[in-house]
């Protein structure tokens, strides 16, 4: 599953670029989510198998439960990424009301002339 | 924030319940498939919030409605951590299995698993609408 | 030991965090005065009595290894406690209940109360997970709680200032949290597994011929530490966060936070991976050091000072451990015992221009002066923390900076005891422009009407200033701290052997 691994890797460069270039702190706060976003796909597809299935245990797999562990897809990657979108979804909130406050503050949204503490 | 028109209200009323019960059955279900707490947190949330958004906020007290989403999420948050604590006193370690684990895939298996999940739906639930009623809140009147 | 004291150090902060809430809102109710405060003071002290049971356990020769759930490693999350991260244990509780202490009088005015407590509470117990835990992605999820926790604490007051230095901290703190992630997931596509320990004995494999995956996945994750820990050049935050943040905040983020980074700076050469990472430390901690102390010579605010000079110190703590690397045992007892004592005086200093600002309503240099006479205690305190900084006898910073210097010449590199004389000059020159600054000369009109600072604050800067003196006069005490730390923090061979047992290593991380 090469294509997986290249996108993630795009997506993280294309979300660094944002947070590191752009002008306006809402496209920084969106380059931040793109950014995560491409980790957690990498990290999903460290967990592949092929030809694997989903680590759900349902009604007639109980019986074969040591073939079921070897086919399926490993869930540890799952898990971690459940906790991190968690994460973000608050690091994203937070990135959003304090972006709000610095428009009533400053009245602009351009980083380079949010330097009130510099004097 | 004021409502919107009649269509957007009926709809809202009508569908509220499929969403919210579709956001329980996610929470209670965590343990057998995808999703547990925090998906099924977020859905019952959006369906409280497409309430206030088809509805306004005009109905809504703002003290009494952060202060009573403050007291559910505190009661979620303690909830999960008392359930860890069980274990302990009964002896054996932190988040330890404690009540019977049933049979694979039913319902009612998996030790304290589920009842973990309820409150982690309780919290995440709450902690959403703090969220987003402060945010509409602070904006006092904007769409 | 009390039973179970390692997960309830981290327990009860967050239990106590999660009940803030609802003190508060009864609080507004019934108009009691400082609930919360009282309420965060008790969960505190409760954790500095299960710190100290478990420290005394460690501390006698005790490896304490605590499964979560009663899953054993690798497939459960375990904790783990060595002689390091005793010391980082004890500091984090000893320097929180002075903190909460300190803000019981520092934001009597406030209101929104329950919640900041809330937010405190919380960061400690990330910072307590941090450095208990024995699993990578559960040292990533504490690291993340501990630093959402002071992005909000930084912009709690919502004046300007404090939220432009909570955004910036926001988004340089979120970089440097998103590369450990990205190494974190290497380090599982290679290896296969989550916990420290297993990871180091798998790692062994690899000792000859390091797959590239594996350097960038370490690149990533000191990359991660350092912007943690503020190093040049990624110290950008630190400045425009601590001027920012309410002064409990800045006390808090200067004290126990550093005790996190370096906590991993220490364990970087080490465990889990075993890669030589000693000359990016040291040249790093000179950086830091040079540029550090540098900036703060021509800074006019009182806290944006103090913010480059615990930049400038973090600088030393790094290039302790940087020495220690290259087989310098002193070097690296020198950083940990560095990290002790700044603790300490940071906190003392970062109090100290809290209680200025507080009766004096300004923290700029050129509006104050003449404070000696109103505020005799606060100056006293003042003078402690300026000579402890500056490394002069018989504080407790020249014992620890004497070990650095030693280390260095040690090592048949003079040059660098050099650079650190001249970086504690710097230090001891800048400082005494503010205390001549602030508490000499005349005293403007304005602040005629200006009195000492509150009762708990001074005692909690009384105690700083006590500890100060005492490891000063008695260096004994530090170093049976921080010898075992450092011999813990070297022996990452013990940590494996400790939690898997004693075959795992030979057989190459297999499980029979």
């Amino acid at each position: 599953m090469e294509l997986n691994y290249a996108v993630a890797m795009m997506l993280v460069a294309l979300g660094l670029y944002c947070v590191i270039a752009k002008r306006n702190l809402i496209k920084m706060i969106m380059g931040l989510s793109v950014l995560t976003d491409g980790i957690h796909l990498f990290l999903i597809s460290l967990g592949y198998r092929a030809g694997g299935t989903a680590p759900i245990v349902a009604g007639e797999m109980i019986s074969d439960l040591q073939g079921f562990a070897s086919r399926a897809v490993d869930p540890i990657p799952q898990a971690l990424v459940l906790t991190s979108i968690v994460i973000n979804v608050c690091i994203l909130a937070l990135a959003l009301s304090l972006a709000v406050h610095i428009y009533r503050n400053y009245g602009t949204l351009k980083p380079s002339e949010i330097r009130r503490l510099r004097e | 924030m004021s409502g919107m028109s009649i269509i957007p209200k009926t709809i809202a009323r009508l569908l509220f319940p499929f969403v919210a019960f579709f956001g329980a059955y996610i929470v209670v279900h965590g343990h057998l498939s995808p999703g547990g707490g925090f998906p099924g947190g977020v859905v019952i949330a959006s369906a409280f919030l497409m309430m206030a958004i088809a509805y306004g906020l005009s109905g809504l007290k703002r003290e009494s409605a952060l202060v009573r989403a403050e007291a559910l999420e505190t009661a979620g948050g303690v909830a999960i951590v008392l359930l860890s604590l069980l274990g302990i006193s009964l002896g054996l370690n932190f988040l330890q299995n404690v009540l019977p684990t049933g049979f694979l895939g039913e319902l009612f298996s998996g030790g304290i698993l589920p009842f973990l999940y309820l409150g982690v739906g309780l919290k995440v639930t709450a902690g959403i609408l703090l969220v987003l009623l402060s945010m509409l809140f602070a904006f006092g009147g904007e769409e | 030991m009390i039973p179970h004291s390692p997960i309830l150090a981290i327990v009860l902060p967050l239990l106590g965090g999660f009940l803030s809430p609802v003190i508060g809102i009864l609080e507004r109710k019934h108009g009691w005065r400082r609930a919360t405060g009282i309420f965060a003071l008790i969960v505190m002290g409760v954790v500095c009595v299960v710190v100290g049971s478990m420290v005394t356990d460690v501390w006698a020769g005790q490896f304490i290894i605590y499964e979560l759930g009663g899953w054993s490693p690798p497939w459960g999350i375990n904790l783990a406690v060595d002689a390091l991260g005793a010391q980082m244990a004890l500091m984090i509780a000893g320097l929180g209940i002075l903190v909460v202490l300190y803000s019981l009088s520092y934001m009597r005015d406030e209101t929104g109360l329950g919640q900041f407590y809330a937010l405190l509470l919380i960061v400690i117990a990330g910072m307590m997970g941090t450095v208990l835990t024995g699993d990578m992605f559960n040292f990533y999820v504490f690291l993340e709680i501990m630093s959402v926790g002071s992005y909000a604490l930084v912009a709690f007051r919502r004046t300007p200032e404090g939220i432009e230095g909570g955004i910036k901290y926001l988004f340089i703190g979120s970089i440097g949290t998103t590369s450990i992630l990205i190494s974190i997931a290497m380090l599982y596509g290679l290896v296969g597994s989550l916990n420290i320990a297993d990871i180091g004995a798998k790692l062994t494999l690899y000792s000859g011929n390091v797959p590239p995956a594996l350097t960038l996945a370490f690149a990533l994750f000191v990359t991660g530490v350092m912007v943690k820990v503020a190093m040049v050049p990624f110290h950008t935050w630190l400045p425009d966060a601590l001027t920012g943040a309410p002064t409990v905040v800045s006390a808090l983020l200067a004290g126990p936070a550093a005790v996190v980074g370096i906590y991993w700076v220490a364990r970087l050469p080490y465990l889990p991976f075993g890669m030589p990472v000693g000359v990016i430390l040291v040249s790093l901690g000179l950086l830091s050091m040079v540029v550090g102390v540098l900036m703060a010579l021509v800074q006019r605010d009182f806290k944006r000072m103090l913010a480059y000079h615990v930049i400038s110190q973090k600088g030393y703590m790094v290039l302790g451990i940087g020495l220690g690397t290259f087989g310098s045992v002193l070097g690296a007892q020198g950083g940990l015992f560095h990290l002790l004592n700044h603790s300490t005086y940071k906190c003392l200093l970062f109090m100290c221009a809290g209680a200025v600002l507080l009766q004096a309503n300004s923290q700029k240099f050129d509006e104050l002066g003449g404070l000696g006479k109103k505020m005799p205690v606060t100056a006293a305190m003042f003078l402690v923390g300026s000579l402890a900084i500056s490394g002069i006898p018989p504080m407790n910073g020249f014992v620890s900076k004497y070990c650095i210097y030693l280390s260095g010449l040690e090592l048949g590199q003079g040059w660098i005891t050099a650079i650190a004389v001249v970086v504690s000059a710097l230090t001891l020159a800048s400082f005494l422009k503010a205390f001549s600054s602030v508490f000499l000369g005349q005293l403007p009109g304005r602040l005629e009407g200006v009195r000492e600072a509150p009762r708990p604050m001074l005692i909690s800067m009384a105690i700083m200033a006590a500890v100060c003196v005492a490891i000063g006069l008695l260096p004994a005490i530090g170093f049976n701290i921080v010898g075992p730390a450092q011999a813990a923090a070297e022996n990452s061979v013990g940590y494996i052997t400790h939690v898997f047992g004693e075959n795992y290593l030979a057989a190459g991380g297999m499980m029979p």
